[in-house]
């Protein structure tokens, strides 16, 4: 019988019958790369758990207090950036506007009656073309072509909901 | 329900006792985990404590199905593997790091055998060295095996490796670990002198 059995058996700590232990007492006699396996086996199996200093809980919580106060502190000073720069953004960008507004409220009122009538207007050609489009579209496209359209796209959505579920399954390992 | 469940739920519900209590039941195997992986008391204090922190942080994720004890050691494991990692990379050369903070293991007074405990005190310090050999997740495997009785199934969803990979990286370690050994053993008895005493 060669090494790589015994091996296996050390290393797997399979249990053995009489005959089997036999043989492995007797190749244990003459191979040393298995008994070294025995040996650190016994010396894993025996070693003990380190504890940690005593008082471990209360140095947690000390660390737990300053990170929490560390984490406002933080989202304090974020906020403050976060308020401060976007009124400056504000008054830079809408400044000249409002001040347009209370100049000549006649021309501003124009102005937004104006742009809404553009964006209906737009609306309305859009949904008009769109129309046309859907008339003319499943006489011109066989429907085979359809098909492969639809295909795709199921195909896609497949492909996608699989890589958020990838994404996401190994969560609990924070 | 069991009283772990109990806390953790309770925990989750925001309570900090409940949280103290799985600090209290559980600082020992995540500390003993970490201290595995990272060979030194300093250091191993600090990933334990991060550990914690990570797991307060993070507990609204626990999926109940799963044991707690496994869902805490793959955090601690996954970060003591980061911050090897990182190590490899740092500027400080690990052997100035590993005078700092080691356990001392003092002999058992009270053994009948001081000498016997001394060798087996010697043994079980090389058998630390020799963890901090082998490759991270290897050593994250070993410790599982060894020190947790994990399954091989529980050590796989723990790091995110097949079985199989499991069982080859746990042969591999084996296999590494008795070849150092060995030679470990083999330095040892050529250096002792032909008339001391061999178990000194």
């Amino acid at each position: 019988m060669n090494h790589r059995p015994f091996e296996d058996w050390i290393i797997s700590e399979q249990a053995l019958n009489p005959v089997e232990k036999r043989e492995l007492e007797s190749h244990l006699r003459g191979c040393k790369v298995c008994s070294s396996l025995v040996d650190t086996g016994v010396e894993l199996r025996s070693s003990r758990m380190v504890p940690p200093k005593a008082g471990f809980t209360h140095r947690f919580h000390t660390r737990l207090a300053a990170h929490k106060l560390s984490e406002r502190r933080r989202r304090f000073w974020g906020s403050l950036v976060f308020i401060l720069v976007g009124t400056f953004l504000l008054a830079w960008k809408a400044g000249p506007f409002i001040l347009s507004i209370f100049a000549s409220p006649a021309e501003w009122i124009t102005f937004v009656i104006g742009y809404f009538l553009f964006v209906a207007t737009s609306i309305q050609v859009l949904t008009e073309a769109v129309l046309v489009i859907l008339n003319i579209a499943p006489v011109l496209v066989p429907a085979y072509v359809w098909m492969i359209i639809v295909s795709a796209l199921a195909g896609l959505g497949l492909l996608w909901s699989v890589s958020i579920w990838r994404l996401t399954r190994y969560t609990q390992g924070a | 329900m069991d009283e772990e469940l109990a806390w953790v739920i309770q925990a989750q519900q925001g309570s900090e006792d409940a949280f103290t209590q799985i600090v209290e039941t559980y600082q020992k195997p995540v500390y003993n985990l970490c201290y595995r992986m990272l060979g030194e008391a300093e250091a191993a204090e600090d990933a334990a404590q991060e550990t914690f922190l990570r797991v307060y942080q993070h507990l609204h994720r626990y999926d109940q199905k799963r044991p707690f004890a496994t869902w805490l050691l793959s955090i601690a494991a996954h970060y003591c593997i980061d911050r090897l990692r990182k190590r490899k990379f740092a500027i400080f050369s690990i052997d100035a790091e590993d005078d700092e903070g080691s356990v001392i293991e003092l002999p058992d007074p009270g053994s009948p055998d001081p000498e016997r405990e001394s060798i087996k005190r010697e043994d079980r310090e090389q058998l630390h060295g020799l963890l901090q050999s082998l490759d991270s997740t290897d050593r994250a495997a070993v410790v599982m095996r060894y020190w947790y009785d994990f399954s091989e199934i529980e050590i796989a969803e723990s790091l995110r490796l097949t079985v199989s990979a499991v069982k080859s990286r746990l042969h591999r370690a084996r296999r590494a670990l008795a070849g150092r050994w060995q030679e470990d053993r083999s330095e040892f008895q050529t250096h002792r002198r032909p008339h001391e005493s061999p178990a000194i």
